[in-house]
């Protein structure tokens, strides 16, 4: 069995507000550079911009292993169930709506703000799907405490 | 799983946060132990047990 030597103390709040405000920070470099260096035309414009989002990505996950790692076992756990259950439900909820657009594309039932272009319309059906998503997990993680307190 | 881990705790005069301290899990998580609304994984159990000087099946019993 791994155990610890000595107890760890859990992240407490002033440690996930030091970390979302690393988020904002990473997040606002990434795209001030993706800004700057993706406005060349060609490969090199794609690349660079691929790079800096990659590199934005590489923080994002370096910071949830920091805190996957803070957490006790019965938050991992919360965590786990939500993901799963919550998660799986919000993908199947917004893969209903999805579909009833996609199969019904004479109703007009999207609105033009989320864009015309192919990327425009992959970009908002992945966004929707991770918002459901979300929702859902943050739906289940919730229920998974009030069961649990 | 029943156990007796707010029992224990009284009779130390703990605090929920006291045990979490020194079990190194948040005062929630201890509030799930107590309430028998979640079973610990065996390190968690085993930790416990050291805590409280006592045979982990001396704290938790089947239901």
């Amino acid at each position: 069995m791994n155990e610890p030597a000595k107890p760890s103390r859990p992240h407490g709040p002033a440690a996930y507000v030091l970390a979302l405000g690393a988020s904002i920070i990473l997040g606002g470099l990434a795209g001030i550079g993706s800004a700057f260096l993706g406005d060349q035309p060609g490969p090199v414009g794609i690349a660079l911009t691929a790079a800096m989002i990659s590199a934005a990505m590489a923080g994002g996950t370096a910071g949830c292993i920091w805190w996957w790692r803070g957490i006790d076992e019965a938050a991992r756990e919360a965590h786990k169930w939500a993901w799963w259950w919550g998660g799986t439900g919000g993908m199947a909820l917004g893969a209903v709506v999805l579909l009833t657009l996609m199969f019904r594309p004479d109703e007009n039932l999207l609105t033009s703000a989320l864009g015309s272009s192919p990327a425009d319309t992959f970009f908002a059906g992945m966004m929707s799907i991770v918002l459901f998503q979300l929702a859902g997990y943050a739906l289940a993680w919730a229920g998974w405490w009030l069961k649990h307190r | 799983m029943n156990n007796r881990l707010k029992v224990l705790r009284a009779e130390r005069n703990w605090s929920q946060a006291d045990l979490a301290e020194q079990l190194g899990v948040s005062r929630q998580t201890v509030n799930a132990l107590e309430t028998g609304r979640y079973d610990p994984s065996l390190p968690l159990a085993f930790k416990i047990a050291r805590v409280f000087g006592h045979p982990i099946e001396s704290i938790f019993t089947e239901d």
